[in-house]
């Protein structure tokens, strides 16, 4: 089976959202008392879980369209956008052996993504249609 | 801190049984038709998502008996655990980009590991 190319695209938006709820979660905690109310009151968190539960979905559709030897390392792309992030929106610092390792992660991906050339978003319209 | 040697059985046995989770919800995902009790009353997803869990909960305590520089590049293994078992269970080819690529992905996220 051939890995499509809107397989791999659903999987990268997967890992952003499971990113954004990690940022989300850190953003929550850090106003968290620990009293029940202030827990399913805290909007960060609650959309945090929203998001994993698309993340958790979007895999689980991105995984009918292709192999999973070459769509399951791309998950590890949540490095990059939760380090990414972690720098950005949290202003952590991230040292340039982290980094490095944000960068051979970007690497290994193209190259097992590259590995079998994917085929073109047409097969997106067949792939929406419900299957008998 | 010194990492504990049960701490990182423990990681090794969660990443083992953790890969065998894509694993099922592919085969789960495969057997997804127009009806809706193809989701919910899909034993292959279900048994995919509780192996997610069963290894989740063997990660938290390993957790506590070892510094995460040790801990992730084991983590990074469960990737090339995936790899043997798709070949072996959903009859994928590897070739050597896809090992290479692997290969770079642990050794990417031991670098995030380790920090510094």
């Amino acid at each position: 089976m051939k890995t499509k190319l809107w397989a791999i695209i659903l999987m990268v938006v997967c890992t952003v959202f499971t990113s954004s709820a990690q940022i989300l979660y850190k953003l929550g905690a850090e106003k968290l008392i620990f009293d029940i109310v202030s827990i399913i009151t805290n909007w960060q968190i609650l959309l945090g879980l929203v998001f994993y539960g698309i993340g958790a979905v979007l895999v689980i559709i991105s995984f009918r369209g292709g192999e999973v030897t070459v769509l399951y390392p791309i998950i590890t792309s949540s490095y990059i956008w939760v380090t990414l992030g972690s720098w950005y929106f949290l202003k952590e610092s991230i040292s340039v052996v982290r980094w490095s390792g944000v960068l051979l992660i970007m690497m290994g991906i193209l190259i097992i993504t590259l590995s079998k050339k994917s085929e073109s978003g047409e097969e997106i319209i067949k792939y929406a249609e419900p299957v008998e | 801190m010194k990492t504990e040697l049960y701490a990182v059985i423990l990681v090794i046995c969660s990443s083992l049984i953790g890969a065998f989770g894509p694993i099922y919800l592919k085969k789960g995902t495969d057997r997804i038709t127009s009806k809706l009790s193809s989701i919910y009353a899909n034993k292959f997803l279900i048994f995919g998502i509780f192996l997610y869990g069963t290894s989740t909960l063997l990660f938290i305590p390993a957790l506590k008996g070892g510094d995460l520089s040790v801990l992730y590049p084991l983590v990074g293994l469960s990737y090339v655990w995936v790899c043997f078992y798709s070949s072996w269970l959903l009859k994928e080819k590897m070739n050597f980009l896809k090992w290479l690529g692997i290969f770079i992905i642990v050794v990417g996220i031991s670098l995030i590991g380790i920090g510094v």
